[in-house]
Parts: structure tokens; sequence; C-alpha cells
């Protein structure tokens, strides 16, 4: 190798120790591979972490104690083991980064502050004054800046930016345009746009029960029931978006009175009594949508996993899984990690995924 | 059985805080003897520390043999082959009469690391892995050793940031011996018997977590 040793050196990884994210914009592909298997694995050690991307002792040495420095990542307990010296497991550092995600629904829109490993440290919800689509709450803007307003200063430098998950179709108007500008060039964080029900299927792969999943079919039961595909960590939207009628629209509809909305039956939850009955029907219904859908893609893909994913209590989820097990072989299905708010969730995941996730 | 050459000078020797130049700490209270009983028998330390030894110096007083480049590739010629390298010096650089700030000990230190690259001591003939140790920094108050070391202090601060810059322009492995330990106040430059329990059991830890693959 040419012998270089008369230059001054060059550091290829060394962060700026200044608090705060590193401000380079492209971040390196092995510093990616790292934080992504760290998301997935917490707790994982150096030897563990280049055993599973492959990279060199060297390579995960300078990375992690990069990543260290930044704040991104941080060392647990050292374990004993039953040879040698204790292991030190390498963990995400739930303080190392936020982001902010904003969903608009169809009674209400969220607006959620995580934290790097997903957890959700800020929950707002702003109801709609009428329910339908394309609505543009006109608080939205100032809950935002309030949010951010509340964090220390470690936090606040610490945001990595803002995703904005829109319904299907949901249209251009005046205010969302006006919404829009006003986040990107007021609060001076990056915005990050996405379907609704696409970011919760992204949230629920990188912080929720679909981490570990490269290929699973999903569903969102909200206002509607939406399905997504996830292949090989890629998710798809079906041709046609319209979303299936089984949602809690339907619930309620079973349920005899337009008046008592499903939110107000998740409070009431624990002495349902005389709502049982509607309420295993509607989760039957549910099980016979999953089912044929299943058959429909069963032509073209194998997929044995199903991830339900909604706000409802996650038990009602759970026994519509059951159902759904019971009914068929070789069928896995999960509830969806991310109970609060998934689709604002996911729509936090955008900013994270693209600075720091391959 | 894997080998470890530690490379360095008195705080690698043992040298006792404040005693004369010829007392050392006993080798299993010495950071190369802690670490040979972390590290358990499945490893070979093999300590090389000269008290006065420099990174790339001949020493006008004290003379030639002091320079750690002279000894270096004789050194792992006679160890070879060595699976881990670990370098801790810099302190004597910082003597007055050499003048030097802390990024010229850097780079002192990169070319001890060239030195191994070119030499390829490591199992089959490849590169060792390579650590490189940051001392942790002298105390202001020196006793005796004050002109000898005037301005050094101050240096020995800058020392972790220099050498890990190095480090991590030669993608070689690094840690800084100020995280888990300090000087002793009775000369102000040499480890005490605690700081030495901490380094080899730091240690340790640090060599594991680089990975060694398969049987030994």
């Amino acid at each position: 190798m040419p012998d270089m040793r008369f230059s001054p050196p060059n550091p290829i990884r060394i962060a700026d120790r200044v608090n705060g994210l590193n401000a380079v914009s492209v971040r390196s592909h092995n510093e990616r591979l790292v934080l992504a298997l760290l998301l997935q694995h917490g707790g994982t050690s150096r030897l563990a972490i280049g055993e599973k991307t492959g990279l060199s002792a060297q390579t995960i040495s300078v990375i992690v104690r990069s990543l260290e420095k930044e704040g991104l990542v941080a060392k647990g307990k050292a374990q004993k083991g039953r040879v040698g010296p204790p292991t030190i497991p390498m963990s995400l550092n739930p303080e190392g980064a936020f982001s902010i995600g904003i969903s608009i629904g169809f009674r209400k829109t969220e607006v959620v502050l995580i934290d790097f490993v997903g957890t959700v440290v800020v929950h707002k919800t702003l109801q709609h004054e009428t329910a339908g689509d394309h609505h543009v709450h006109p608080d939205i803007f100032t809950t935002t800046q309030d949010i951010l307003a509340e964090l220390s200063v470690k936090r606040r430098i610490r945001v990595a930016g803002i995703g904005l998950a829109l319904p299907d179709l949901f249209e251009d108007s005046e205010p969302l345009d006006r919404l829009r500008k006003q986040l990107e060039s007021e609060i001076d964080l990056e915005v990050f746009l996405q379907n609704d029900v696409t970011a919760a299927a992204g949230g629920e792969s990188l912080f929720g029960a679909a981490r570990d999943l490269d290929n699973y079919l999903f569903f969102y039961i909200g206002a509607k029931v939406h399905s997504r595909l996830i292949l090989n960590h890629q998710i798809y939207n079906a041709a046609s978006t319209k979303p299936y009628d089984v949602g809690l629209l339907e619930l309620e509809r079973g349920l005899g009175s337009n008046a008592v909305y499903a939110d107000e039956l998740w409070e009431r939850y624990q002495g349902l009594g005389n709502f049982d009955a509607a309420l295993a029907e509607w989760q039957k219904k549910c099980v016979e949508l999953i089912k044929a859908k299943l058959a429909e893609l069963g032509q073209f893909v194998d997929v044995t996993t199903v991830v339900l994913s909604s706000y409802i209590p996650p038990e009602i989820c759970r026994e519509i899984c059951s159902y759904l097990i019971n009914d068929t072989t070789n069928l896995s299905a999960i509830v969806g990690g991310l109970e609060v708010a998934p689709k604002a969730v996911g729509a936090a995941s955008l900013p994270f995924a693209s600075r720091f996730m391959t | 059985m894997r080998s470890v050459l530690c490379f360095g000078d008195s705080n690698t020797h043992g040298q006792v805080p404040g005693g004369s130049p010829l007392e050392r700490f006993g080798w299993a209270e010495r950071w190369p003897g802690v670490l040979q009983e972390k590290l358990g028998p499945d490893w070979r330390v093999i300590e090389e520390g000269l008290s006065g030894r420099t990174t790339i110096r001949d020493d006008p007083v004290e003379g030639e043999f002091k320079n750690g480049r002279r000894y270096l590739t004789p050194c792992m010629q006679s160890h070879a082959p060595l699976d881990l390298i670990i370098i801790m010096l810099g302190t004597n650089d910082l003597k007055r009469r050499f003048s030097q700030p802390a990024s010229e000990v850097a780079m002192g230190i990169g070319c001890l690391v060239y030195d191994i690259k070119e030499l390829c001591p490591g199992p089959q003939g490849k590169v060792p892995e390579i650590l490189i140790i940051a001392p942790p920094p002298m105390h202001d108050d020196l006793k005796e050793w004050n002109a000898i070391f005037d301005g050094a202090p101050e240096k020995s601060r800058a020392l972790a940031l220099q050498f890990e810059i190095m480090a991590d322009s030669l993608e070689v492995h690094f840690f800084d011996a100020a995280t888990i330990g300090e000087c002793d106040p009775a000369d102000g430059f040499h480890m005490s018997a605690a700081a030495n329990l901490a380094l080899g059991n730091a240690l340790a830890q640090e060599i594991e977590a680089i990975g060694w693959a398969g049987a030994q």
C-alpha cells in the first residue's frame, strides 16, 4: 500500500463534537446499516453487529464510537458470559433523536412527538368539527409549534423532521398548502409527506411488531379497513385505492346507533355487556374480509403473516387474530405494536427513515 | 492461543508513581497483567513497556534506545504472529526537549501504525488488529518533573482527541484511558494501581468487543 505517513490525518467519521445531530447530510451506508440493525435488535454487542452486518471490527469500532459521541447509540450494562470478559450491549439511545408526526384522519387529526425508539412522548388529538374527508384542522400548525416550544434545548436540536400523513385522494386545498408552507418555512424542519396507511405500515415495520418481518399483509382498521402488502420490506398499495367497508363505521352501524362513536365505545369497553353480540359479529366480518384478501393474494404471493393495526383496544384486535388463526392453516396473525395513533407514529417515522436508516 | 503485544512506556512498565524508576508494580497489578487475568488462558499477553519511550523521537538525554520506532519492528518480529498490538505512548513526547504539539505526537503514533501495517506481523502474514490508547492526562503539578515536562499538562489533555482523529483516519481501534482512570498526584504523570486495574479490565472488554472469528 502507498506510504502516506507524511500526510495529515483524514478522519472519515469523527463528528464535530457539537451538541446535536451530525451536520453531515449524507450519512454513510455503513452507519445506516448499524443504526437499522440496532433498531431491530436493541442490546447487540459490537461482536454481534460485526457478524450480522459483515463489517470489519475496525469499521464497527469507528462507527459505534462516532454514533456514541453523537448521542445516537448508548452502551448498556456489561453482561458476564460463561467465559472471557463481559460483553457490552449497544442500543439506540431513545433521547438521540425526535420526530413530529401529523396524521389527518376522518374525524380527527393526531399530532405526536416520538423518540428515537418510537415511544410516543407527546400526543395531541384535534377533533374535527364535522367528520369527513379533506379537512385541514386550523390548529395543526400551532399545536406543532407548541409541542416543539415545550421541549428542552437538548431535545429540540435533536428533532429530525416532520412527517405528514394524508389519506388517499386528499384534495389539494388552500388550507393544506398553507399548512405545508408554514411548517417548512416557520419551523425550519424538513417535512416528509406520505399516504397515511402506508405511513402506518412503515411505522409498524420500523418500530412495531413487524420489525422482524420481511413479508406480511398489513390491515389498518380505522373508520374503514385498509390494507397494504409488504414484500421484502417494500410497501405496496393495491391498484384500486378504495378501502373496505368493514371498518369502525360499519361496527357503529351494527351497534344500531349513529350517535355512539367508536371512541366512546372504547372508553366504555370494560363493561360492554349488551354490545358483545354486535361486536363479535363485526369481528367475524373482519375475519372474513381478511381471509378473502389472503385468498386473492395467495394466487400470486405466499404471505404467511398478517399484521393488524388500529387505535382500538388491542384485546379486540387480538380476538380477531385468534379467530383468524383458528380458521386458517399456516398463518400467523399479530396485533400491531403501535397502540397509540399508529398513522401519526408512522408519519413521525418518515424523517428517521430518511435520515438514519437504510 | 491468541497473543497481544502491549507496547508502551513507564505506564506500561508499571512504574510506581512518585517512586524511583526501579520500582514497578507487580505483574498482577500492572495493566498488562490485569489484562492477562481477565482475558484468560486463551490469550498470551506480552508486555513491552520501557520507561522514557517516545513514539518516534531519539531522546538526546536518555538515548536513541528510547525511540519507540527503532525498537518496534524487531520487537514485533520477535513476538510474531500477533493478533493484536496495543500502543500506549505519548507522555514522553511531551517533554520540553522535544517541544512538540499534541498533533505531532499523534503523527508519531500514526508512523508506528504504518510500520505495523508494513510489516504485517499478524497471523498468516496479515495486518493485526491495532489499538491505540490515549494515556490519562497529566496533572498540572508534576513535582520535581515540572521543568522536564514544561508545558506538557495542557498538551496531554489534547492527546485523546488527536489520537482519536489519527485512529479514525487510519481505521484502527482507539481507547481513551481517561474514561476509566487518572494519573496519580504523587508525581502527576504515572498511573496509580487503581488506574492500572481499571485499564486492564476495560481493555479486556474492548478486546472482546473487537470480535475474534473461529477457533484460535
